[in-house]
Parts: C-alpha cells; sequence; structure tokens
C-alpha cells in the first residue's frame, strides 16, 4: 500500500460526492409498477425468475412515492394521459422514464382519435425501447444504460 | 331443435313479421321494428336462447334505415346459435337490459362507440371514452385521424397539451 | 333511537381503485362503495386503454388486420389470430390444409396454456403466494421459446393467416413441444401443491365471489367463469370450430360458484390442453401450410423468387388485399378468456365495413358487482383475479 500505509484509520473510502451519490442511485431503482399493455406482461416476464431484475437492485414498487424510474410499458391514450403524468408528479426527485415499446415512444400502429402520439408528450423520457413488445433483454439494456447516465450526472452542481 | 323448425315456430308466432336467412355459416333472422322486442323476449323464455353473446350497431349514413343492430343469441341446451338483425331509421332504440342483464354492458359501449340510444336503459353513459368526447368514432362520418378533442378539457389541471 | 346510532355508523364510504393500481392487472378503475369493509357497490371504469382497433379496421385490408388482433387479448395472440381468421375464411369457404389445422390447434392451446400460467402467477401474487408467480413464469418462458422458435416473436407473432398459417415450423418446434408435454402436467403438480390444500389459499378463495348459475347466464360471462359456475359449456365442443371435434377432451366444470372452483376449472383445463397437444402430437401429418385457393392464398417466398406469376399475384393481394363477398361473418373461439368472437360486416370491399370485436373480458367484467356484492374490500382483489380480466381486450 506504499504512500497510503497508516494515513487513515479504519473503514474510511475515498471517493468524489457524486460518484457515492450517483452509486448508490444507481444501484437500487426502483420503478413503479405501471404496466398500461402488453408491453407490462414483457416487464413483468423482466422481473420474474428467468430473467430476475432483482439481481441488479431493480425492485418493482406498487407506489410512485418510493420510486424513482417510472417505465411506461404500453398505450398511452387520452383517457390515461392525466394518470399518467399524475403518477409522474407524484414520485420524488431525482427520476426517469423509459418509454417501453413503439406505443409509448410513438403511438406505434395505433394512430387513431384515441392514442397519445407518444408519451413524450406528456412527460419528459430518458430512454426510448423499440419493439412491439420488446424483449425483456431490450429492457434490460435500457436499464443497464439509464445505470451509466446516472453514473455521469452531476449531484451538487448543474 | 334446429334451425328450420325455430324459424316455423317463430313464424306462428310472429307472422310475417320475420324473414330468415343463412349465409356464410352464420343463421339470421330479420325482424320487423315494431315487434323485435317481443320476438327477443320469446327467445329467451320460449326458445331457451338464455345467453346473449353480443349486440352489433352498424350504421349505414346512406340507407333510409340509418342502424342495423344484430343480437347474437346462443341456445346452451340445443347448442345453436342465431343472429336476430333489427334495422331502425333513427337512432333510438328499445334497450333488452330487462331481457338479459349482461346487455347492460354491450348496450353502452354501442351508445358510446355507434351512438344508438338504448331507451329504458338504466344507465346509459359513455363507458370507454371519456364523458367530454364529442361524436361517436365508428359512425362513417367521423374522420380516422385528427385529434381535435384532445385539449378540449383538462380535467384535472395539469396543463396538459397535445402536439400531435 | 338505536336504529338512528346504526345508520351513522354505517355511513357509504367511496374508494378510488386504480387506474394505476397493482392488482388491477393493468388499468382498471374501480369506484368501490363500502359500508365499513363491506362491500355495497362497484362499478368499474374502463377505456383507459381505448385505442380504437375497431376504427382502424375499417380502413385495414383483411391481411393488415391480423396484427391488430395480437394486441387485444396480448396474453394468448396467436387465439386472436385464429378467430379472426376463422371470421374471414367464412367468407370464402376454404379448405384449410390438414397440416396447417394441426399447428392450429398447437398453438391455441400452448395460447391457453401461456394465459393461464401468467392467470394462475399474478392472481396468486395478488392474495400473497409469490412462490407460485416464479414457478409459473418459469413454464411460461419455455412456451415463449416455442412461440420464438416457430414464428420469431415471443408475444405478438401475427403468425396464423388466412387460408392458413403463414410458413411451416423447423423440426426444433417439435423437440421443445415434446419436452415440455412431458413435463408440463408435472409442473402444474407443483402449482396444485402449492395452493390446492393450502388452507390460506382456501379461506381466501372458498365461498368468495359467488355467481349463481342463473345470474352467470343472465350476465352472458363465458370461458372459465360460466364453467366455474356449473355449466357445462365449451365452443371446442359444443361448437366444434377447425378440427377440434377429432381430439378426446374433458371440459372442465365445476359448480362451486367461487373463486376456488375457477381456480380448479382453470387448472384442470391446463391439463387438458396438454392431452390435446400430446394427441396433435402424435397426429400430425406433413404437407402444406397455406390454402391454395387463389382467392386468398399468398405465394410463398419460394415461389416468388422463381415465378413470375407468383410475384405479380403477391405483389397484388399484399398491396391491395383480396375482397370479401356482400354479407356478414362471425367466427369465434373458445379464448382462455371465454368467447372471443369477430363479427364482421362486409360491403363488397377489400376492407370490412364494420368489425365487431366480442371480448370475453369485456362481457365478465360486466358480472364483477354480482361477484363482489356483500364480500370484504380485501377479497375484491382475488375476485378481480379470478375473471382474469386483459384490459387490451377490454378496451379495444
Amino acid at each position: 500500500m506504499g504512500l497510503m500505509e497508516h494515513k487513515f484509520s479504519d473503514n474510511i473510502i475515498t471517493s468524489t460526492v457524486d460518484g457515492v451519490i450517483n452509486w448508490a442511485r444507481r444501484s437500487s431503482l426502483w420503478p413503479v409498477t405501471f404496466g398500461l399493455a402488453c408491453c407490462a406482461i414483457e416487464m413483468m416476464a423482466a422481473g420474474a425468475s428467468k430473467y430476475d431484475l432483482d439481481r441488479l437492485g431493480i425492485i418493482f414498487r406498487a407506489t410512485p412515492r418510493q420510486s424513482d424510474l417510472m417505465i411506461v410499458a404500453g398505450t398511452v391514450t387520452r383517457k390515461m394521459a392525466p394518470v399518467v403524468r399524475k403518477v409522474y408528479d407524484q414520485m420524488p426527485e431525482p427520476k426517469w422514464v423509459i418509454a417501453m415499446g413503439s406505443c409509448a415512444t410513438s403511438g406505434g400502429i395505433f394512430d387513431t382519435y384515441s392514442t397519445v402520439q407518444g408519451v413524450d408528450e406528456i412527460v419528459p423520457v430518458d430512454f426510448y425501447i423499440p419493439g412491439c413488445p420488446p424483449r425483456p433483454e431490450a429492457l434490460l439494456d435500457a436499464l443497464v444504460a439509464l445505470q451509466e447516465k446516472i453514473k455521469s450526472d452531476k449531484v451538487l452542481r448543474k | 331443435m334446429n334451425f328450420s323448425d325455430l324459424v316455423k315456430k317463430i313464424e306462428e308466432k310472429f307472422p310475417s313479421k320475420t324473414s330468415s336467412y343463412e349465409k356464410f355459416g352464420s343463421r339470421f333472422i330479420v325482424v320487423d321494428r315494431s315487434c323485435y322486442k317481443e320476438l327477443l323476449r320469446s327467445m329467451k323464455y320460449d326458445f331457451g336462447f338464455e345467453y346473449l353473446v353480443d349486440i352489433v350497431a352498424t350504421h349505414w349514413p346512406k340507407r333510409k334505415e340509418k342502424f342495423d343492430i344484430v343480437y347474437n343469441l346462443f341456445s346452451v341446451a340445443n347448442k345453436i346459435r342465431v343472429f336476430v338483425k333489427v334495422a331502425i331509421e333513427g337512432d333510438k332504440i328499445d334497450s333488452v337490459v330487462d331481457i338479459w342483464k349482461g346487455a347492460n354492458y354491450l348496450e353502452r359501449e354501442q351508445y358510446d362507440l355507434v351512438g344508438v340510444k338504448f331507451e329504458g336503459h338504466p344507465d346509459l353513459r359513455r363507458i370507454l371514452l371519456p364523458e367530454f368526447f364529442e361524436g361517436h368514432p365508428l359512425r362513417k362520418d367521423y374522420p380516422l385521424k385528427g385529434r381535435k378533442w384532445f385539449n378540449n378539457a383538462d380535467e384535472q389541471g395539469l396543463g396538459l397539451k397535445f402536439s400531435r | 333511537m338505536s336504529a338512528m346510532v346504526k345508520d351513522n355508523l354505517s355511513e357509504i364510504v367511496t374508494v378510488n381503485m386504480g387506474p394505476q393500481h397493482p392488482s388491477t392487472h393493468g388499468v382498471l378503475r374501480l369506484v368501490v362503495d363500502l359500508d365499513g369493509e363491506t362491500i355495497v357497490g362497484v362499478r368499474p371504469d374502463v377505456g383507459f386503454l381505448h385505442r380504437g382497433v375497431e376504427k382502424l379496421a375499417e380502413h385495414r385490408t383483411y391481411h393488415q388486420f391480423i396484427p391488430l388482433t395480437d394486441r387485444l387479448d396480448y396474453l394468448s395472440p396467436l387465439s386472436n389470430n385464429l378467430a379472426y381468421c376463422l371470421a374471414v375464411e367464412k367468407f370464402f369457404d376454404v379448405k384449410i390444409p390438414e397440416r396447417a389445422e394441426y399447428l392450429r390447434v398447437i398453438f391455441a392451446e400452448l395460447a391457453r396454456a401461456a394465459s393461464h400460467l401468467v392467470w394462475i402467477a399474478t392472481h396468486a401474487l395478488d392474495i400473497g403466494a409469490m412462490t407460485v408467480f416464479l414457478y409459473a413464469f418459469r413454464e411460461r418462458e419455455l412456451i415463449l421459446d416455442m412461440f420464438e422458435i416457430a414464428t420469431g416473436q415471443r408475444m405478438t407473432s401475427s403468425w396464423i393467416r388466412v387460408g392458413g398459417i403463414r410458413e411451416d415450423v423447423p423440426p426444433l418446434f417439435f423437440e421443445k413441444l415434446k419436452e415440455f408435454v412431458s413435463i408440463f402436467d408435472d409442473r402444474i403438480n407443483t402449482y396444485e401443491n402449492l395452493l390446492t390444500k393450502n388452507r390460506i389459499w382456501l379461506s381466501r378463495t372458498v365461498g368468495i365471489g359467488k355467481l349463481s348459475r342463473e345470474d352467470a347466464l343472465d350476465y352472458g360471462v363465458s370461458g372459465p367463469i360460466m364453467r366455474g359456475s356449473g355449466i357445462d359449456f365449451d365452443l371446442r365442443r359444443d361448437e366444434p370450430y377447425g378440427i377440434y371435434n377429432r381430439f378426446k377432451f374433458e371440459v372442465a366444470v365445476s359448480d362451486g360458484c367461487d373463486i376456488y372452483s375457477r381456480y380448479l376449472v382453470r387448472v384442470k383445463e391446463m391439463r387438458e390442453s396438454n392431452k390435446i397437444l400430446q394427441q396433435a402430437l402424435d397426429q400430425i401429418p406433413e404437407g402444406p401450410v397455406m390454402t391454395d385457393d387463389p382467392r386468398i392464398e399468398i405465394p410463398s417466398h419460394e415461389d416468388v423468387y422463381e415465378k413470375m406469376e407468383a410475384l405479380i399475384r403477391r405483389f397484388y393481394i399484399i398491396t391491395k388485399g383480396f375482397a370479401a363477398p356482400k354479407g356478414e361473418a362471425y367466427g369465434c373461439v373458445e379464448a382462455p378468456k371465454g368467447e372471443l368472437g369477430f363479427y364482421i360486416v362486409s360491403d363488397g370491399d377489400t376492407k370490412p365495413y364494420r368489425l365487431k370485436i366480442r371480448a370475453p373480458s369485456y362481457v365478465n367484467l360486466g358480472a364483477l358487482e354480482a361477484m363482489a356484492k356483500g364480500h370484504m374490500l380485501a377479497d375484491l382483489v382475488g375476485i378481480i383475479g379470478s375473471v382474469d380480466i386483459v384490459l387490451g381486450e377490454i378496451d379495444r
């Protein structure tokens, strides 16, 4: 250990504030269970035995108050739009949004009188996942990419 | 009981008010506007069609009778499926909720999407679309695209505006 | 005086449940009237996923609509494909090749098993049994893997086409299917060991969510709820479509009229599906999988690369579609949720004039209030789970 030896008492790690806080944030992403349509089933499959999101520290919470990630999985309709916005508004900062599937991204094949053409009309979106529905691997990829994004966040100065 | 027996019995009960045809594997009874409710009632209580499968309303804007209403009935005992069809001129028809309770949701859906008013329905409100929606989307004159009603009512005051 | 006190105590409280609620299986909103803990009224509010599929159908050719049917009951997309294709085939009175008929049955029964596995997983999770969720999704992944081998997609595969199926399946599919059929019965035993005689499960399900035989018929419910109320009715046996009359299977019926009997019906149905799969595996012949009826046939890729007329025909039928004769046709299947029907009105064009989807979950939801009245609020979650709703087909 050379130079560092006996300079510190036990159990001290040096790091930046950003590094510690971002490490904590990205290692326990708790998404709110917000299944809307078909993609929700693949989201459930991602959380179930084969793909097992728990090993990434990702545990689905039923309430937005305890969550920091919203995975919009499915078609957002005009009737549902206020609810999506309300759930998003209730989440504490910092918060992230993943638009899962074509419908949440752009309306997909449902270009009709009742469908919102992409959830980014209502809430800001960090990641878009293509696919109808995307495979669980695609969701995992987005979650890992989100963790990378959180890693480079600045906490104290914007 | 097969279809021809049924048609004979219906003909006895409602003389010259009904006609029947079989096409593409579906059996239809076309009934006059004046007695369709009595026919439906006797379909359930006399002929054993206890199971109301579906109600379909179709809009024909160029015809004199603007709407076709089709009742999809199944007899669990006799294992026979019959469609009862009635054409109406206006957009009003009597409800059949007093015959089948299941008609409640089916009629509300047709009211919401096609705009047929079922008179005597206990709770005729929109079901799939919000209350402030204008028009009935499954009518033929409703445009496929165009989301004009999107910003009409911001019911929860969230400041939602839609651009696409 | 005592009556007045009682009145004060029994004030009706209205509670809102959903649309963002983990136990409503999607975006269902329930407005529940409560007298203390007891439910006195439930008003479902649906439509949060209304995507206008029926309107889209009026502007799609008959082939183009198939992918949209996948997204109705997204737990069993292939059942929806089958129901729609049966309805369109009624217009043409077309003969489907034998191999395609068998593959359709195999796909439909696998879809039923996959759907019931999601049901048992989420239903048990709602009531508090987490383990079943993990086991059931393990088996569901096996089925989805098979779908992926055959169709290239896990869920929304659009594989059943008008006049047959899209393409023959690779040999690996049958290997996997044999393996699955041999283990599936044993895996169902695992779920039954966890639940069927579990005291907690019994006390949460027996006698809860009663729907009498008369009410079941009156509300027009179908599928496992109807059979759980003691009505011996299954479209596969009573109005056979495809080649279902060649298979030996029992119709699962239970006359307890409660959540538990619906549970028993669905578990038995999974076992019967497994039997049908076994028989189909034994009997399936070789041969083509797409009809050669020139009105609706889409030429295969091999033909298109070699024959000029096949190329022209394919181009024509993909871009313009085929016209159905004037009239109405109705095709229905016994989907996992109940009777799924497509009623198509044609005016002689290449697009449907009007298409109405008879969604089983939608009609079953109409009986929710009859089932929930008089029970505790905590039982409502179990009752919703036993109805096995899918919002995609309720709202369309």
